[in-house]
């Protein structure tokens, strides 16, 4: 796969920040592969004409590069998929009509009282527990401050000092492409918290447009420990985090949508210093392949500041990713601490928390990604295999109940990486949109296995299971697809081929024996694909060489 | 609302209803917010510096205890209500500034009684609770005056609320 990393660059900041620089690795990500496809083909072609100018640069910038050190850190806001707002009843309809999911409560009027629900408590004892973290069985929610029009209130119910959940870590597995290997980065801590309504800047008017539906939804905010090193650790991170919610079933985790949100902090500092560089934030990082590509771009522009000399401007700021130019802006510089002037959120109760609450939460948590993978790697799949069944639970489970119904491990799993997957992604389809369910995967197998069918067959089903549904037994029967296992009927088939080829029979005599292949596909033919090819081959060369 | 410290909540009652809310109270609700506001944060000036503040739960609770020692402290540095102002986003003329500070000076002092109470033998709690169920389940009702709010938006067209264009600006 060609690079991917960067594209429509200027020549400016082209030559300020060489894509081969950034570009250690090749490939894209495996989280993503499926979801920016569109994007990256349109890239490569770019992509071959930078490559060639930038190749003779790459490998003083590559020694650069290696002097340095990347820091980086990761704070995460999952937005809960709940029925209603975290604070009132508003229902929460991602794409609704601006401004129709509103209340006294969310619109911050005066004498409205929140009351928190309580499927956002059992969302955070999830995550938390999920997360290896330390549960605060006593936590409280605080006010944080600030006047903005996406929030009526004029402050941001959240959770200040005393977060419901901290000190966890989380397990990730690094794609074999990547390099490979086992990772675990701390989590500092988990708290509870509202969204703010949605800006829109759109025209050159001198007005912005707000909707306060997304006003109150709640929030996870997942924080990390600055564990990550490199662009792809920090998307893997992330897309683990996806898995993660979406297993738990508290979030669908879309990036598109905003459901999960990442904001990166990132410093360098060359190799062996112990103090940290200074630390820059990046937001609008709207996919695992931007995270990646931003702190990859970042890493670059501050080596090359230290490189040059002038490390002082690396100033702490809050950078902006912008997707189309593949590079970071500033957007705002700090001008000292924010003054949230968070106080405790006088008008909520405190959240307690008790030991058989969390244990029936425990107790009730489903196989999560990393178990699952262990697992399945305990049955004898590889990395790969592993990776890809785990990334999707639907897939995991639409697998697992094809191994409970005694499939072949490794036969279903490259049935559901072969075809299916195939399927799915030209379709655009989920596994679940598919017609074909398990238990039919399991006939297939078992058909394939047993003989009654020849694989080419199988697959000719296999796509009119996935895409009409069906049983595997009613289409075999319907379209007479039962493999032909009969010696004498194959052998009727046999001669026949050969009565109708007798120049090639004499060629084949003459020495040509080559020709074999040739009369074997005659004879396929003729069977309509349903003869039994190593019966077939038997026969035929017994009859080919008979006379002699 | 008359006079004297607005509550910020009635604790009697959990339900997230309107209370001393109607489109005619509207004009006034600016200048109530900030004064909302602007004792929110002289509140703050009352308590310690945001130090006290530490992710670490034991250590915060130890902070606390240490706020006690607020009692002991006997005068409090007066309001800067033009900081205040700019962390409200709000411009006041100086007359304003001034009219202002001697007003919420006011709400600071009320305060400082309280600071009076001993309360060297109360344990320090996270925060005041009360003892009643304090939850909601996860079922969706629409507000059914959803008109007047949007009656009372200064700026409302094409479904969306218009504010003057705020982008880059924290």
């Amino acid at each position: 796969m060609a690079l991917t990393f960067f594209r429509g660059l200027h020549t400016h900041s082209f030559l300020m920040y060489p894509s081969s620089f950034l570009s250690r690795k090749n490939g894209m990500l495996y989280c993503t592969m499926k979801s920016i496809r569109g994007q990256t083909e349109t890239q490569e072609k770019s992509q071959h004409q930078l490559k060639v100018s930038t190749q003779t640069q790459s490998r003083k910038h590559d020694d650069i590069f290696k002097n340095f050190e990347a820091i980086i850190g990761i704070e995460t806001h999952v937005q809960l998929s709940t029925l209603t707002k975290a604070f009132c009843s508003c229902p929460y309809n991602y794409g609704a009509q601006p401004n129709t999911s509103i209340c006294p409560v969310c619109m911050g009027l005066p004498g409205a009282l929140p009351v928190l629900s309580t499927k956002v408590i059992e969302s955070a004892v999830k995550v938390g527990l999920a997360l290896n973290c330390n549960l605060s069985l006593s936590s409280k929610f605080d006010r944080k401050q600030y006047f903005y029009p996406d929030l009526p209130k004029g402050y941001q119910i959240s959770q200040f000092d005393i977060p419901i959940a901290t000190g966890g870590y989380l397990d990730v597995d690094i794609p074999l492409e990547f390099g490979g290997g086992h990772r675990k980065f701390g989590i500092t801590r988990v708290h509870m918290e509202e969204d703010a309504g949605k800006l829109l800047h759109t025209g050159n008017g001198s007005f912005s447009q707000v909707d306060l539906n997304r006003a109150g939804v709640p929030l996870l905010e997942i924080v990390s420990e600055p564990d990550m090193r490199t662009g792809i650790e920090a998307a893997e991170y992330a897309a683990e985090l996806q898995r993660l919610v979406r297993y738990l079933g508290v979030s669908n985790g879309n990036m598109q949508e905003g459901s999960l949100r990442c904001d990166v902090n990132i410093s360098i500092r060359p190799i062996g210093q112990l103090e940290f560089g200074t630390k820059v934030e990046i937001k609008n990082l709207n996919s695992f392949s931007s995270v990646s590509r931003a702190i990859d771009f970042e890493i670059s522009r501050q080596a090359l500041l230290h490189s040059q000399g002038q490390a002082d401007q690396i100033v702490q700021e809050t950078r902006l990713w912008e997707e189309g130019a593949q590079k970071t802006v500033t957007m705002r510089k700090k001008e000292g601490l924010a003054d949230y002037r968070y106080f405790p959120e006088p008008d909520l109760p405190g959240v307690t928390l008790t030991e058989e609450y969390v244990d029936g939460i425990r107790c009730s948590l489903p196989e999560l990604p990393e178990m699952k993978r262990r697992r399945y790697e305990g049955m004898g799949l590889n990395m790969q295999d592993v990776l890809f069944l785990t990334n999707d639970i639907n897939v995991a489970d639409f697998f697992d109940s094809a191994i409970a119904e005694g499939a072949d491990v490794k036969l279903a799993a490259n049935w559901i990486m072969g075809d299916i997957a195939a399927y799915m992604k030209n379709e655009k389809l989920s596994i679940n949109e598919i017609q074909l369910n398990s238990h039919e995967l399991v006939e297939l197998i078992s058909s394939i296995k047993g003989g009654t069918i020849s694989g080419k067959i199988g697959k000719e089903i296999l796509f009119e299971l996935m895409a009409k549904g069906g049983t595997v037994k009613g289409l075999i029967k319907e379209k007479n697809l039962v493999q032909i296992a009969d010696p004498v009927e194959i052998e009727k088939m046999v001669d026949k081929v050969l009565a109708d080829n007798p120049k090639q029979l004499e060629q084949y005599r003459g020495g040509k024996t080559k020709l074999q292949g040739y009369f074997a596909g005659q004879i396929m033919k003729e069977s309509k694909g349903k003869a039994n090819p190593a019966l077939l081959n038997k026969i035929l060369l017994e009859k080919l060489n008979a006379k002699s | 609302m008359g006079p004297g410290p607005p509550t910020d909540g009635d604790s009697s009652s959990r339900e997230p209803a309107i209370r001393a809310y109607s489109t005619n109270e509207t004009s006034n609700y600016h200048q109530i917010k900030f004064i909302t506001m602007a004792i929110r944060a002289a509140l703050l000036l009352v308590r310690a510096t945001p130090l006290q503040f530490s992710f670490n739960p034991k250590q915060a609770l130890v902070l606390k205890q240490n706020n006690r020692n607020y009692a002991v402290k006997s005068s409090l540095e007066p309001p800067d209500v033009q900081r205040l102002a700019e962390t409200a986003r709000i411009s006041l003329a100086p007359h304003e500034v001034e009219e202002f500070a001697p007003k919420i000076q006011q709400v600071i002092d009320w305060f400082g009684q309280l600071q009076a109470v001993d309360l060297q033998n109360v344990a320090p709690a996270i925060r005041a609770d009360n003892e009643e169920e304090t939850l909601r389940d996860d079922s969706p009702e629409i507000f059914e005056n959803r008109d007047a709010i949007l009656a009372a938006v200064p700026c409302y067209e094409d479904s969306y609320i218009k504010v003057p264009k705020v982008l880059n600006k924290e």
